[in-house]
């Protein structure tokens, strides 16, 4: 199905090319921050609160001190002197770097010890005595809106309440009348459960402070190095580090998946006492404090509301949003959609009218929202859609695969206005589904599942037909603190023909290294192979927003493919020149020009680039290197089908996902290897929350999963083999017509599991049930339904 | 992190000696593993300390202790400790009620025992919180008995009795 344009020599768009970078990967020759060693380098651990609200009466830091190798440690109080105790958040909200008088949720940093190594570091992290004064916390996101709760963010003048911002898209009035007078109504109360992204590298940094140069370089586990710089040189200017005396350097990152997005207060630390003491300092946190503290995503109470036809025709959706922030808003969303991209939840079905709004609220937990391989809140959106769709389907009694046929928007009617203002641009949900169907052969199935059922097994069949929306994005409406979400490549040919090629966005897994090179292959003929991949280094990489949301291909993939047609016109001059022909005379085949008709006057990639530095016609620059910053003229709505299959024990209700069918269509394809393990690595990333992952509180604000013994990821044993498919339906707008599909599998999957899970317990009434669904919750659920004693 | 444990047992002694031992703050404290007194306020309110292990955590929570209630007619108490781990790691709350009921010439103890944990150890969920609860509150009772019957108490914890006490009950 996929056609190659270039022979596998050239290896351009369309060829499985192993992974460029696995050579080191797989060799344990990959290099991360713990990595990095450099001379008289310091460490730092960190002391972190018991509590989830507390005042702090005392820091006691003596027998810390008098640790063998300790030689600081630093508190709230010292960083006040600098004004460097708080930091903006990428919402224009602030938050502590270190406390002064408060901590605010459990885990949070309170002081750090600095020593000669990591151990050293770490005894004196237990010495240090701190005393506190708990306060009762504000743990329920619901509780935190009534009147009488404790306003916790009391540090923000004005302050009155926990409600941080009120965020509203759609047509009110017109839903609502539309919601009154529709035949069927459902509705669904939901709790997308607070997650973390679990990556298997943690986070961390070695501060590097220059003191006689007054430079600082920063390693950093950060999937966006420019932005990370120009924060840092806004925060810090004042002290003398503007940004040409900041360099940010990501080198290989051990999974993101948007939680090396934000600013931690450690790596702030770490750059204050580098500076103070003019050493490089080193932290790196550990797996608990990563998982308790880190950025969490997720945590939406969504009132989810549908309203339809007798005969299953979708009129409307209206849904209603409660977001727990924890102690503040450092989300990662574009500046203008605290939301993110939730407004993609009207989904992939065909109706003009919709209203949703969301309230965001601070509580005593820790503060986040990031976006875990998602496009800014679009897997929050795509559960409520596809969970609603089905309970409409179950309500008005039709299949429901057929009811999504009948209600989706139609190959020919793309590029489509959805009642939320987006325009999708491309989309073939029908043949999506249809493949899907056909894989799993869906007909067969139900008449399985019905012949089941007369002995009461439990088997469940679950759909999920989801539209993404991804590369962000235009500049019109995206930017992140006012910097616009273009995003970069510069390519240089040397005189032999081989590459470079630097980008403003940074892999973390993806494999940029490859794909970015197969753009470039495809484009200009040069061999992939010849074409090598920088990233991350703020010092020589072309300025970009990083790499997030699936934005890289629609973005910086973009920018690579139309820098690549910069040199090919480049090329076509030089060949002109040196075969004496016209310009309109010469025809491209991937890796030559020649001239129509005559195919044996022929000028090879290779003989042009070499030509451009040792040839060029007069007039013409030298040198064969080109820039482009790509600014998206609309985002990218890839889509996908899946159906999963399950059949839970009715004695012990293990569920077990008998099959999993994911169709993508993620536009045209660079490398189906990278796309299908990119699928897998998603599925199980949707499975997590599905079925296991979920970071639980008490009442008191104490995590009660803080480490991967109780937090469950899941891992080879809990995956079930995934197959995997593709539809193609190109971006008509994107250079190369490629959509994104790093998020898709994450966003598509938990809604497909969990109404394969509802669909087998649907004949006892059940109409819905939160993820992550556990055996115990469903043995819960049907003792309260008085189905099992 | 809270956990609600409630036992009942039978002792081979009379009301009267039972209660005289549960309403007395020298010899209750010390059938609490890990626990002592270090300071009287008055009759009813008390400084002590307890020390828990379990594995690598240590905690030593120190605060106040107070007869909430103490009705004699009734043989009904109730027990307050309270204590911030002096190393800053967390909390402990702990209601203690105990009822006895004339049986005989023996008595019925019935006691709950509601354990509220904030901080580092409250992390470890309840899947650990409950059965240390449990193992604490089966060797109190073992303790109380062995009081009464004359025998020396040892009350200190560790993680060897602990684990012994949470994986030999299986």
């Amino acid at each position: 199905m996929i056609r190659c344009k270039t022979s596998k020599e050239i290896s351009g768009m369309g060829h499985s090319m192993k992974r460029k970078e696995d050579d080191r990967f797989l060799q344990g020759k990959g290099n991360y921050v713990d990595d990095i060693q450099l001379p008289g380098m310091l460490h730092m651990d960190i002391v972190r609160s018991p509590y989830a609200y507390a005042k702090i009466k005392s820091i006691n830091t003596e027998a810390a001190l008098a640790v063998p190798g300790v030689i600081a440690v630093v508190t709230g109080k010292d960083l006040e002197q600098y004004n460097l105790h708080w930091m903006p958040t990428l919402m224009s909200d602030t938050q502590m770097v270190l406390p002064t008088d408060t901590v605010m949720y459990q885990s949070q940093e309170v002081a750090a010890v600095i020593a000669t190594d990591r151990y050293a570091a770490r005894d004196g992290r237990e010495a240090v005595m701190v005393e506190y004064e708990p306060m009762k916390a504000v743990v329920d996101p619901y509780k935190a809106l009534e009147p009488d709760a404790p306003v916790l963010r009391s540090d923000k003048e004005g302050k009155t309440d926990n409600h941080i911002w009120h965020w509203e898209v759609g047509d009110k009035d017109a839903t609502e009348k539309l919601f009154n007078e529709a035949d069927v109504v459902v509705k669904e109360q939901m709790h997308i459960p607070r997650i973390h992204v679990s990556s298997i590298e943690t986070c961390g940094c070695v501060a590097d402070y220059d003191k006689v140069e007054n430079h600082l370089t920063m390693y950093m586990t950060t999937q966006a190095p420019h932005a990370i710089r120009t924060v840092i040189a806004l925060v810090a200017g004042h002290v003398g580090l503007t940004e040409e005396k900041v360099r940010v350097i990501s080198p290989d990152i051990g999974g993101g998946f948007g939680g090396k997005v934000p600013v931690y207060p450690g790596y702030v630390i770490a750059i204050a006492v580098s500076f103070l003491v003019g050493k490089p300092v080193k932290w790196v946190e550990d797996r608990s404090e990563n998982l308790q503290a880190d950025s969490f995503a997720r945590d939406y109470h969504i009132t989810a509301e549908m309203a339809g036809t007798k005969e299953g025709k979708i009129l409307g959706t209206r849904f209603k949003i409660l977001a727990d922030h924890g102690y503040t808003d450092a989300a990662a969303n574009p500046s203008k959609f605290p939301t993110g991209l939730f407004s993609i939840g009207t989904g992939s079905y065909d109706y003009g009218t919709a209203y949703m709004e969301a309230d965001a609220v601070y509580t005593n937990k820790p503060p986040g929202g990031v976006a875990y391989r998602c496009s800014f809140r679009v897997t929050e959106a795509v559960h409520a859609i596809e969970r609603i769709t089905d309970r409409f389907a179950m309500e008005v009694g039709k299949d429901p695969a057929q009811l999504r046929m009948e209600n989706f928007i139609k190959k020919e009617d793309f590029p489509w206005k959805s009642p939320t203002g987006w325009e999708y641009d491309s989309g073939d949900y029908h043949a999506g589904l249809k493949l899907a169907m056909d894989t799993v052969e869906y007909d067969k199935l139900r008449v399985e599942q019905a012949e089941k059922r007369k002995n009461g097994e439990l088997m469940g069949i679950g759909i999920s037909t989801f539209t993404e929306i991804v590369g962000a994005g235009p500049s019109k409406d995206f930017d992140i603190l006012g910097i616009k979400m273009f995003d970069s490549a510069e390519i240089r040919v040397h005189p032999t023909g081989k590459a470079i090629a630097r980008f403003g966005t940074k892999s973390q897994g993806q494999g940029h290294e490859t794909t970015y090179a197969q753009i470039i292959a495809e484009e200009l003929g040069i061999p992939a192979a010849h074409i090598q991949i920088e990233e991350g280094d703020t010092d020589t990489a072309p300025y970009g927003l990083g790499t997030y949301a699936s934005r890289s291909t629609p973005t910086a993939g973009a920018a690579a493919a139309v820098a690549a047609r910069k040199l090919r016109d480049k090329a076509k001059k030089i060949a002109a020149y040196l075969l004496e022909v016209s310009e309109e005379d010469l025809e491209w085949e991937p890796g030559k020009f020649f001239v129509k008709g005559a195919p044996e006057k022929v000028k090879t990639i290779q003989e042009l680039v070499f030509a451009a530095y040792t040839n060029h016609p007069q007039g013409m620059e030298a040198g064969f290197e080109a820039t482009h910053y790509y600014d998206p003229p609309n985002l990218t709505f890839p889509s996908g089908a899946y159906i999963c299959v399950v059949d839970i024990d009715k004695e012990t209700f293990e569920i077990k996902v008998r099959r999993f069918v994911a169709i993508d269509d993620c536009g045209n394809i660079i490398n189906p290897m990278i796309v299908q393990g990119q699928v897998h690595g998603g599925l199980t990333q949707g499975l997590a929350p599905a079925m296991y992952e979920e970071l639980i509180y008490d009442e008191d604000g104490n995590i009660l999963n803080g480490t991967l013994m109780d937090y469950l990821v899941p891992t080879a044993v809990e995956s079930p083999s995934w197959e995997t498919g593709h539809t193609v339906t190109p971006s008509p707008h994107h250079p190369i017509g490629a959509k994104g599909v790093g998020e898709s599998p994450t966003v598509g999957a938990p809604p497909a599991i969990a109404n394969a899970i509802v669909d087998a317990l649907s004949p006892y009434g059940i109409t819905h049930m939160d993820i992550p669904i556990t055996p115990y919750k469903i043995w819960k659920t049907l003792k309260a339904k008085g189905v099992i004693e | 992190m809270k956990t609600t444990i409630s036992k009942q047992f039978t002792v081979e002694e009379p009301i009267a000696k039972v209660w005289d031992h549960l309403s007395s703050p020298e010899k209750i404290v010390v059938c609490v593993p890990g626990a002592s007194l270090t300071e009287t306020i008055d009759e009813l309110n008390y400084k002590g300390e307890v020390m828990l292990k379990f594995g690598p955590i240590k905690a030593k929570y120190s605060g106040k202790i107070t007869f909430e209630e103490l009705d004699n007619d009734h043989y009904k108490m109730r027990l307050n400790g309270k204590g911030l781990d002096s190393k800053g790691k967390g909390s402990a709350d702990m209601i203690m009620n105990g009822v006895l009921t004339e049986n005989g010439a023996h008595t019925d103890v019935d006691c709950t025992m509601q354990v509220t944990i904030t901080g580092m150890l409250a992390q470890f969920g309840s899947r650990l919180i409950n059965d240390v609860t449990d193992t604490v509150f089966d060797q109190f009772v073992q303790n109380f008995k062995d009081q009464l019957a004359g025998k020396e108490v040892d009350n200190t914890l560790s993680a060897g009795s602990m684990i012994k006490g949470m994986f030999g009950r299986k």
